[in-house]
């Protein structure tokens, strides 16, 4: 024991400042996250005590005969049978919105990094140009879209008008505000595919091309049989992170849709965010939210780990 | 591009010009034009929302809101005055500034530690951390930022910066570790163990000799840490209470509420929120590539 | 007063591990010899370096340089200096900085410093380079500044670890003498450590050969080649490699190609079954004739003409084919022609044996 801490103090001291804010700030909350998924917490009922000033200063308190206490599954039945909140319609959404958000993502990045790699003239300019979006703030952008697409005023309908068309009330029907959604968080994510993914291909060496041209291999042929393995450590680490960041993605939603209408776009973030913060703040159905939150994301993470160690590929 | 193939040297005058063969560096001009045709559309998709909303922030209010498209009408700085002397906008940029400018300092110092601890050394519990950082990309705020809450009013950090530059910290330290990891891995571990005969310990290596390498890997860190720090909206919506205390992602929403939204502010505000993104964005774009590279995406 | 360097039986295991990377080595390193380390690749040789320079642990054993045990000591603390394979040059310090770099941590004065540089730069010749960045340079002047940055700390040992291996050919060659020159030149107590055995056998004043963690024989280069301990040291030393092959024994002579070649009494006494392995070295091969004792026929399949040398790679004919190659070295300028059958003996005294079932060399008096 001694021994090791001789020789392992240096890493430890160095890891131990974010161990520290993890510990506090990830995990007792986590903890007392789930617990709470087990309780009926809410604004009202949150303190297990009420104190009074008596009038000599002092304060006494007697327990809060309404404090909240254990109610067991209540949380997770109410909000899976469609009680409490509309779990299945925003769990519907966050699908939607995950698979193509993340699929136009890759795609467009794996496109644009392909194009990035080759050798031509005015490539840093587009490289360059094509990252802007990411340095925007998330919020901003999402009032931009808002805005973009603004039924009296954006420049949407303002083109549809100009070109002799109606206007489109966006926000109006629930899957064309997912649409504008998507796009404002499809157009804010595509840079950071496009660099590692630009990464992963100028770590594929020049060789591998060169030999399969001398085998006679075409294009097309080239991209399936080495640029496409060569991307897979790349592929695999942005795809899953890429698919938490979307699943979590708090702010397009929160400020582009502001879940118009009447919530049938909210995602599960947004949702659980509602229910904490807005109106009487439901602590607990917050918590049993994140809690199917997190559940969700393991199981997909997990199964995602395993199809890729099957395939041989271990991150 | 479509560079000449080499010239054939003539010394007779009379010689025929040889056939111009296509060299392989050679592009077609059909293949050129559908590449920079399909890069000038995706440039024009990824700059349009930016430079619509600072061509209308320079709008009038009542320009802003007409339903006919126009690029220039009376350009006037009007909107940027309002912002600037008649809201909070002054105040919540500075609180920005700050938590953001402690939320990079901060979180380039945890995430370099630990990121080098994890590349350079096997000490117990290294793979468990690993998979903490890992995990923790997953929690979602919406698990995390009720207890949190509770801890903060506990400490009574609520509606105090503090609280949100630790609570940015818990977001981006583990992604920003784990990338740096990756990118000191690519330094050769030679350096260290000259340094070691040199007479550095290993916090003088990581120092002197690890950190001054990783400056592309620390550039990244840095765009990173920042950005989340000064978009982020949902803890600073939640932390903060008072109108003096709000950030640019807690305020800026004033400005649109949902009835009679205030565009004409809020282009304006939008972009002096973007500049100083962009600014640390120019600064590390160079190093985007390669930090990214040697960090992310290896596991 | 140059030190010595004693390994006692020094043992690393690597975690997770069975067998030791490099076990209970016992090797003493004298005062001002420039001892190689000769292995092939996974031998344990840069291990037990970097266990002398306290860059890996020492699981059992004793370290000491000079009488003082350095098994647990620091690598700064042992008053040692390295030149690694890829040079490890800092590359945001200039070259100065880097050779400096030792001495500034250790708080010398700047002059001391400036001054001690600068005659290491004079030595190597890299006084007009001082300023740049190691990017800059070739590969040789980065070797250089690599040796520098050790001369300049004055040590008691330099290690090095295949400091030539990424110089192009005829570079290493030049810088090989330089720094065996300069060795002697310092007389500082020297570990090497190569694959390549012909830069042990021209740099070295001793060569510890290694094999699978285990020290086989340390012995002068000639010593080495001459009374090899064992098959795998006799296989491992000399270019070309010596002649090694299994063949049958009867009444005291080695069936070679069918031709009957007398093993000496000592060997014949020491074998214990009814083989043995037999080894001579390319020189030790006369062209002969048929009708001469204990000539055997080969077929020349190529010859290696090299003007002072002459090589002959070919097939050993016969019924007992053990040992298929066979290089001799010839005369050269009048070699035979490709596909011709040509006779050897093997000259007195030349012959080597080794036990099949353990390799270890048998007495050939």
């Amino acid at each position: 024991m001694r021994k090791s801490f001789d020789k392992h103090w240096y890493a430890w001291a160095m890891v131990l400042p974010t161990v520290v804010v993890l510990s506090v700030l990830v995990f007792a909350p986590l903890v007392q996250g789930v617990y709470q998924s087990f309780t009926d917490v809410n604004e009202s009922n949150q303190r297990s005590e009420i104190c009074k000033k008596t009038l000599g200063g002092d304060e006494v308190c007697t327990p809060n005969p309404k404090a909240s206490k254990f109610v067991g599954l209540d949380n997770y039945v109410d909000v899976l049978t469609g009680e409490q909140g509309h779990f299945w319609l925003q769990f519907t959404n966050t699908i939607v919105w995950t698979v193509a958000c993340v699929t136009f993502h890759y795609g467009l990045g794996l496109g644009l990094a392909v194009m990035l790699n080759r050798r031509f003239r005015g490539r840093s300019f587009y490289r360059v140009a094509l990252i802007v979006p990411w340095a925007v703030p998330a919020f901003v952008a999402a009032f931009a879209w808002r805005w973009i697409f603004d039924q009296q005023f954006g420049i949407f309908n303002g083109v549809l008008k100009a070109v002799g068309m109606d206007p489109v009330a966006w926000f109006d029907h629930r899957w064309s505000a997912l649409f504008t959604a998507i796009c404002a968080n499809i157009w804010l994510g595509v840079p950071f595919m496009m660099v590692a993914i630009l990464g992963g291909l100028q770590s594929i060496s020049a060789d591998l091309y060169e030999a399969a041209e001398m085998d006679g291999a075409s294009p097309w042929q080239r991209f399936r049989n080495i640029t496409l393995p060569g991307l897979r450590p790349v592929s695999s680490t942005v795809i899953l992170l890429g698919t938490i960041w979307t699943f979590n993605m708090f702010p397009i939603i929160y400020f582009v849709t502001r879940g118009q209408p009447a919530g049938q776009t909210e995602i599960l973030v947004t949702g659980a965010y509602r229910a904490g913060f807005e109106g009487i703040r439901d602590y607990s159905l917050a918590a049993t939210y994140g809690v199917l939150i997190l559940s969700i994301l393991i199981v997909y993470a997990s199964v995602y780990k395993r199809m890729l160690s099957k395939q041989g590929e271990v991150f | 591009m479509s560079s000449m193939p080499p010239a054939t040297a003539t010394e007779t005058p009379a010689a025929v010009t040889p056939p111009r063969v296509r060299g392989r560096e050679d592009r077609s001009l059909l293949a050129s034009v559908a590449l920079h045709g399909t890069l000038i559309v995706a440039t024009f998709i990824a700059l349009f929302p930016v430079l619509w909303v600072m061509l209308s922030s320079i709008k009038p209010a009542s320009e802003i809101r007409r339903t006919e498209i126009s690029l220039f009408a009376s350009p006037t700085l009007e909107n940027y005055r309002k912002v600037l002397f008649d809201t909070n906008f002054p105040q919540w940029f500075l609180n920005s500034v700050i938590v953001a400018a402690f939320t990079m300092v901060i979180g380039i110092a945890m995430s370099a530690s630990a990121g080098y601890a994890l590349s350079r050394f096997n000490f117990p519990g290294k793979r468990g951390l690993m998979w903490v950082f890992l995990l923790t990309q997953m929690f979602p705020v919406a698990i995390l930022i009720v207890p949190i809450y509770t801890i903060m009013a506990n400490l009574g950090l609520i509606d105090t910066k503090a609280s949100l530059v630790i609570a940015y910290c818990t977001v981006a330290v583990p992604f920003c570790a784990w990338m740096l990891r990756g990118y000191f891995d690519t330094i050769p571990r030679e350096l260290d163990e000259a340094a070691a005969l040199d007479g550095l310990g290993p916090f003088g290596t990581f120092y002197r000799v690890i950190l001054p390498l990783a400056r592309p890997g620390l550039a990244v860190t840095a765009f990173y840490t920042f950005l989340t720090a000064w978009g982020e909206v949902a803890y600073a919506i939640a932390f903060m209470q008072t109108d003096d205390h709000y950030t640019l992602g807690a305020g800026l929403q004033q400005f649109v509420p949902q009835f009679s939204p205030r565009w004409d502010l809020l282009t304006a505000g939008a972009v002096l929120i973007t500049i100083p993104a962009a600014i640390v964005f120019f600064f590390a774009q160079k190093h985007l590539v390669a930090g990214l590279t040697a960090g992310g995406t290896k596991g | 007063m140059p030190t010595s360097v004693t390994f006692d039986q020094a043992t690393r295991i690597y975690p997770g591990m069975t067998t030791p990377a490099v076990s209970a080595l016992d090797l003493e390193v004298r005062p001002g010899e420039f001892l190689v380390l000769v292995g092939p690749s996974g031998s344990g040789k840069s291990t037990a370096l970097r266990m002398l320079a306290g860059l890996e642990d020492v699981n059992q054993g004793r370290i000491l340089i000079g009488d003082k045990d350095v098994t647990h000591l620091r690598p700064k603390d042992r008053d040692i200096a390295m030149v690694f394979q890829n040079y490890a040059l800092y590359p945001h310090m200039s070259v100065a900085e880097n050779m400096g770099f030792a001495l500034k941590i250790a708080g010398s004065p700047k002059a001391d410093i400036e001054a001690r540089v600068l005659e290491a730069a004079k030595i190597l010749d890299l006084v007009d380079y001082l300023d740049r960045k190691p990017k800059a340079l070739s590969g040789g002047q980065r070797q250089r500044v690599a040796m520098g940055r050790a001369i300049v700390r004055q040590p008691q040992v330099f290690l090095m670890d295949e400091p030539l291996s990424n110089l192009d050919a005829k570079l290493r060659v030049s810088t090989r003498t330089q720094i065996a020159s300069l060795q002697r030149r310092l007389d500082t107590t020297t570990v090497y450590v190569t694959h390549d055995q012909v830069e042990a056998m021209t740099m070295g004043d001793r060569v510890a050969v290694l094999k699978d963690g285990l020290l086989q024989q340390v012995d002068t280069p000639l010593g080495l080649y001459d009374n090899p301990t064992n098959a795998f040291v006799a296989g491992f030393i000399g270019s070309p490699a010596m002649n090694l092959g299994t063949f049958t024994v009867a009444d005291g002579h080695a069936l070679i190609g069918g031709a009957k070649v007398p093993l000496p009494r000592s060997t014949v006494g020491a074998i214990t079954g009814d083989q043995v392995q037999v080894g001579f070295r390319p020189e030790a091969l006369e062209l002969s004739s048929e009708t001469d004792p204990g000539s055997f026929p080969v077929e020349a399949l190529v010859i290696e003409e090299l003007g002072s040398d002459a090589f002959l790679y070919g097939n050993l004919i016969g019924d007992d084919l053990r040992a298929d190659h066979i290089v001799a070295r010839i005369a050269p300028r009048s070699v035979p022609a490709k596909g011709a059958k040509v006779w050897f003996t093997i000259a007195p005294g030349r012959i080597h044996a080794f036990d099949v079932e353990t390799g270890d060399a048998l007495p050939t008096d």
